[in-house]
């Protein structure tokens, strides 16, 4: 293919954009949309797995004792979990410490634990830490099994429920950016429609005259792309500056709440969003097209 | 070009049967009353319509067993030229001429020479810059005709080309094809205007009811009206 036939087809495609020009804007209006809520939610969906992960690697395992344990049998019982495998840190919490962290937690309520007069119902424990997330539970279970266990918890429920979370708002999100894509699918393969239409006697005479199929095709091709690529750099633009808006506010105030850092993650989405925006352009005015290139 | 032969039929059998051969060079009218089948006949030539039956040998080549991709290879070696002529309104002269070139990216500067050459030719070199429809009918089936000869097809179709036109103006567009012919190109022309074709003297070959029933090497309309 020569440079200047190239040329020709990039200003055919110019042209035509700009001839229908409302079309066009609706198309790109609508190609934004869709990539725009379909970036919001993979970096929801990417950041709730990342709290997710955070979350789980630091759950620590509670470990209480049952309360007629000698302190040899307690050491004992220390030593064992500490022998066990992936377990990184093991930490005695008496009685008393685990009263003083009680009523830290209760804060102005400390007035409610004079009811239990000098009596302290807390059991010994353990704070166990292990270096693999999927360490914890086999880990929890097997230190139950020892002898003198009265329970072992960890930070279970909560783990689970933002993966049950994210996993609700993954499929949502399939659904409304499947929905969205068809919508801008239809939009863009409508415009090249119009467009097709416009011009179906200027078709017919390149054919006549013996243009190639592919030669025909070529602008609205470029033409469809032009429009789904331009609606994804919209939503790419748009995207980028919120969640960099959004990673310095909760960097400055809410700074516990682990975020994706913003490059290089936005930078592949983008990435993504451009070339699904692309595809969508391309396979738009195929589908029109197929119809109007039999003469 | 060679042996054109043909054998089909088409739903509401358009050609039966058809057998002809048009020889390089030739200048041929293919004449009839409305739905006997010329326009049918035009259409095979350039595989606008497929036949049911038989084949078709256009330059040598059998276009019944031509793929879609190769039909605007067949196209090249072929001008066609319409009774509504087919000009694109929003380019001039030039600019519609030029782009039967464009679209099979011929190099520009070959353009610009060839362009001119055939303007000159239909004697339109002084118009080139306006649009269609500044020009008469007979000035624009001008504009088509250079358009179907630019890229130097060895066949020229004609589908009613005089069909639009008085009969002062059919007799120029005429004199150009006469012209195009003499310079070697097959021309092959179907037409109901009589007095063309009783004028020029050439072959004739009558269709009827999708039936060809009279070829005569030169001959005469041979119907009223």
């Amino acid at each position: 293919m020569k440079v200047r036939t190239v040329e020709y087809f990039i200003r055919e495609a110019i042209v035509s954009l700009k001839r229908n020009g409302l079309m066009s804007i609706a198309s790109v209006s609508t190609v934004a949309l869709s990539m725009l809520i379909l970036g919001l939610f993979l970096v929801m969906v990417l950041n709730l797995n990342h709290m997710a992960s955070v979350l789980e690697s630091q759950v620590q395992i509670s470990v209480y004792l049952q309360d007629n344990l000698s302190d040899r049998e307690m050491r004992e019982v220390g030593t064992k979990i500490t022998k066990l495998p992936g377990v990184t840190m093991v930490t005695f919490v008496g009685k008393e410490e685990a009263m003083t962290r009680f009523k830290q937690r209760l804060g102005e309520q400390q007035g409610l634990l004079s009811a239990l007069g000098d009596t302290n119902p807390l059991p010994n424990g353990f704070e166990v830490k292990v270096d693999k997330p999927e360490m914890v539970k086999p880990t929890a279970q097997a230190i139950a099994q020892f002898k003198g266990i009265e329970t072992t918890k960890f930070g279970q429920e909560v783990v689970e429920h933002l993966f049950s979370l994210t996993k609700m708002v993954r499929w949502f999100g399939v659904l409304l950016i499947l929905f969205l894509a068809l919508a801008a699918l239809f939009i863009i393969s409508n415009t090249i429609r119009i467009t097709v239409f416009a011009r179906r006697k200027e078709i017919g005479i390149m054919k006549y005259v013996g243009a190639t199929d592919w030669f025909i095709r070529w602008p609205f091709l470029i033409e469809g792309v032009i429009l789904g690529l331009g609606g994804a750099l919209i939503a790419v633009f748009l995207l980028a500056e919120a969640y960099g808006m959004l990673t310095s506010k909760v960097y400055e105030s809410l700074a516990f709440l682990p975020l994706i850092p913003r490059s290089p993650f936005i930078a592949n989405i983008s990435g993504l969003l451009l070339v699904l925006g692309a595809m969508i352009g391309a396979l738009g005015s195929t589908i029109s097209l197929r119809r109007f290139m039999k003469v | 070009m060679t042996d054109v032969s043909k054998v089909y039929s088409n739903g509401s059998v358009a050609l039966s049967d058809v057998s002809v051969n048009i020889a390089e060079g030739d200048f041929v009218f293919v004449v009839g009353p409305s739905g006997a089948g010329k326009s049918t006949f035009i259409k095979l030539i350039f595989r606008e319509e497929w036949p049911t039956n038989g084949q078709i040998i256009v330059n040598g080549r059998n276009i019944t067993e031509l793929s879609l991709r190769e039909v605007p290879f067949l196209r090249r070696g072929l001008g066609i030229v319409f009774q509504d002529y087919r000009l694109l309104p929003n380019k001039s002269v030039h600019e519609n001429v030029a782009f039967a070139m464009e679209v099979i990216e011929a190099p520009r500067r070959e353009i610009q020479k060839r362009v001119n050459h055939v303007l000159e030719l239909v004697g339109l070199r002084d118009l080139a810059r306006n649009l269609p429809s500044e020009l008469s009918g007979g000035e624009q089936q001008r504009v088509a005709i250079a358009r179907a000869i630019v890229n130097k097809p060895r066949v020229v179709i004609a589908d009613e080309p005089t069909g639009n036109l008085d009969p002062d103006t059919s007799w120029e567009i005429m004199k150009i094809f006469e012209k195009i012919n003499e310079d070697g190109t097959t021309l092959v022309m179907a037409t109901h205007d009589k007095t063309v074709v009783d004028a020029m003297k050439r072959r004739v070959i009558a269709i009827e009811k999708g039936r060809i029933v009279r070829d005569e090497a030169i001959g005469v309309y041979g119907y009223e009206g």
